[in-house]
């Protein structure tokens, strides 16, 4: 049976066609543009647009990777790095073999998260090294994130050097591993105490470098020959000339650069300027430039936290989100003519430095091992040749000798609150003279001189 | 009026047994019990991605749940011939047409209104928070979500009204899948100013006749509540009348096809 089609409903068919196309066209489609629209504004950058998903559903994770990696390129040179983070740890999870996405990734989170004065939190440092050991997890192959994470050891924490003395060992087994990046494990050993290592490191790579350029007479390999002999015959003299030998052999140091140990004469004063706006001023003894002291201040119960550092290596799982409401401030003070003073402003970063904590701890520290060598010269590597009288410490780093010291702050001294509104909230170490103008500094016969050549001093106390 | 009720309750009892469904409801509510653990995908965004997955989810099993009840709905009655029963009965065809329509929806709400209460519950834990406001809010998604897919079986019954359910599958797919692409597709030629007047032209007359479900994905500025939204009531509205017209329209055609087809 067949019907006629009814000229009522066809009617009301056009009517209806005509009305839906108007309805989008006038009144929605401008809206939804606006609002609604994945591909603009803010939403899009957080997230992967409608043919992307549809890539990944269709198997071409890869592709879709590539293309996220792009994207978060780009938000790192307009300098959006929170928007890079989600996008690195999904191109890692659609292709877990981007071994650039790994080590930018453990760049990114490691130095570029930082406050207006460029100071990295290093709060998420822990996530860096995890993404990284993920990255070494999913390439064991290569040698590339192997070395990248003992990278982030030897130059980002500077510290806890034996870390990165063993991600670089790993990195050498592997096949691919460039020549010239080798040598950086001779300079770990060396930062590590391990100066018979270091050596033995360069006398391998030496050899190794010889054969080489034997068979390749190449420029960067007669290049890369030379500076390890130039590396070798370093270790080799500072062995000596700084006494290790001598204390390997149980002989005086009397007649080595390191004795006697000099006596550096911190002291310090931390001064709430403003509210989240901290003053240091402070002694160092030493006259040639290149001293960096940590400052480190943290939540008194900051979890895992340890003397002027963190549990860097904490975890095993990618966590991207620090602890949000913890506070975690490393800077260095930098030492010119023998003071250092320096103003650091945390009011202008309230995520990084939220303050929720009741109390707070200042930690002050000075390790020769990071130390550049003219001071090394003098301090030697386990900081034999130093001293303080009040703040030489041999247990917060087992095996060195360290400068340490810690001073208790509350966050109303922080936020000037209360009786603080009005006063400034000063803490200091009990040896800082506050009106001398060279406070807490030993006459002229115990500054250290060093043979340098910006002070063109000569001969060491 | 009455034929028609009836239709549509006999076809929520044959949906609420179909054991396809079923699965496919309890994957999708298993999802959004999981989704709060995927933390993991987040930097300082929990809420972020958890909103985001258990919309998606939402959605996505529901589309599939769309199409899969409503593909073989007529050609499953003209196969088995219960379709002779029926009509024999003082029912019209375009009764039958529309109460099978609407049992599918009623259908389509019971197990969007399931899935969307084990969101509400899921984001109540997962916030550990009492704010009914932002529940009620994160609420609009899965309300539009509805309309979307009101279209999408008004789409699928409409097709199925003259070709095979495989072919319907695959039909109704492409046209939702375009539906929710060309949007953005087209929003991307028109702010192109290389696009060639000719294809802007084409694209603003296939965006103009084609079902347009990407207007019902609200869920970015539910996913973002930063993103200020003007006149967000007469959006709601003007979407909803124009889901409401369409499927008038997709019904009308439907019966102009079946009235004519033989059974």
């Amino acid at each position: 049976m067949k019907h006629r089609s009814s000229p009522v409903l066809l009617t009301v068919l056009a009517m209806a066609f005509l009305c839906q196309g108007l309805l989008q066209r006038l009144v929605i489609f401008d809206q939804w543009s606006r609002d609604y629209n994945p591909g603009k504004g803010k939403m899009y950058t957080n997230a992967m647009s409608p043919d992307q998903i549809l890539a990944v559903l269709a198997g071409f994770r890869e592709i879709t990777a590539g293309i996220l990696w792009v994207k978060a390129d780009t938000f790192f040179d307009q300098g959006n790095y929170d928007a890079i983070l989600p996008l690195i740890r999904l191109v890692t999870l659609l292709d877990p073999n981007e071994i650039d996405v790994y080590a930018t990734g453990m760049w990114h989170i490691g130095y570029n998260f930082t406050d207006e004065e460029q100071r990295s939190d290093r709060r998420y440092i822990p996530s860096a090294l995890a993404l990284g050991k993920e990255g070494t997890r999913q390439n064991p192959d290569t040698y590339e994130l192997f070395f990248e994470e003992g990278w982030l050891w030897y130059h980002k924490i500077d510290d806890d050097y034996d870390n990165a003395v063993k991600w670089f060992k790993e990195a050498q087994t592997k096949k691919d591993m460039l020549t010239a990046r080798k040598n950086l494990l001779g300079m770990a050993y060396q930062r590590d105490g391990k100066i018979n290592e270091s050596i033995d490191t360069y006398y391998r790579l030496f050899d190794d470098s010889v054969k080489l350029y034997a068979q390749e007479n190449a420029f960067g390999n007669h290049q890369n020959r030379d500076t390890l002999e130039s590396n070798l015959d370093n270790m080799l003299v500072r062995k000596v000339q700084r006494g290790f030998q001598a204390e390997l052999d149980n002989r005086p140091l009397n007649s080595y650069d390191c004795y006697p140990p000099f006596d550096v004469g911190f002291s310090v004063k931390a001064s709430v300027v403003e509210p989240n706006v901290l003053r240091f001023e402070g002694t160092w003894n030493v006259l040639p430039v290149g001293t960096r002291i940590r400052v480190v201040l943290r939540d008194l119960n900051y979890p895992k936290a340890k003397p002027a550092e963190m549990e860097w290596d904490s975890s095993n799982d990618v966590n991207l989100d620090p602890p949000r409401n913890a506070t975690f401030m490393q800077e260095q003070l930098f030492v010119k003519n023998r003071r250092f003073n320096k103003k650091v402003d945390m009011s202008k970063d309230p995520t990084m430095y939220p303050f929720t904590s009741d109390n707070y701890v200042l930690e002050f520290y000075y390790n020769p091992r990071s130390a550049p060598p003219h001071i090394q010269d003098k301090f030697s590597w386990n900081g034999e040749g130093m001293t303080d009288k009040n703040f030489l410490n041999q247990t917060v780093r087992p095996g060195q000798r360290v400068i340490f010291a810690s001073l208790p702050i509350t966050r109303d001294m922080i936020k000037r609150y209360g009786q603080w509104v009005d006063k400034t909230p000063v803490v200091k170490t009990s040896n800082y003279q506050e009106s001398a103008p060279d406070a807490g500094r030993a006459d002229d016969d115990a500054i250290l001189k060093i043979p340098s050549l910006r002070s063109g001093m000569s001969g060491s106390k | 009026m009455r034929p028609i009720l009836a239709i549509a309750s006999t076809t929520v009892g044959e949906a609420i047994r179909r054991k396809v469904l079923l699965i496919i409801l309890l994957i999708g509510v298993l999802f959004i019990v999981v989704a709060p653990g995927l933390g993991i995908l987040s930097a300082r965004s929990e809420t972020t991605v958890l909103k985001s997955f258990m919309l998606g989810v939402i959605q996505g099993v529901s589309a599939i749940i769309a199409v899969i009840l409503t593909v073989y709905m007529i050609p499953n009655e003209i196969e088995r011939r219960t379709i002779y029963t029926i009509l024999s009965k003082p029912v019209q065809r375009w009764q039958f047409l529309v109460g099978k329509y609407l049992g599918a929806v009623l259908s389509l709400l019971l197990m969007m209104a399931m899935m969307s209460a084990v969101m509400a519950l899921m984001f109540f834990l997962q916030q550990q928070s009492k704010n009914v406001g932002e529940v009620a809010e994160l609420m609009k998604g899965p309300m539009m979500y509805f309309v979307q897919m009101c279209l999408l079986a008004a789409v699928a019954i409409c097709f199925s009204t003259f070709v095979a359910p495989l072919v319907n599958f695959f039909l109704t797919v492409g046209v939702f899948l375009v539906g929710v692409f060309f949007n953005p597709l087209f929003q991307s030629l028109q702010d192109n100013q290389n696009t060639a007047p000719f294809v802007k032209g084409v694209a603003k007359v296939v965006n103009t006749v084609l079902p347009n479900f990407a207007n019902y994905n609200v869920q970015n500025p539910l996913i973002n509540p930063t993103s200020a939204i003007q006149n967000e009531g007469r959006y709601y509205l003007g979407i909803t009348v124009y889901g409401v017209v369409y499927i008038g329209i997709l019904l009308i055609i439907g019966i102009l096809i079946f009235d004519r087809r033989e059974v």
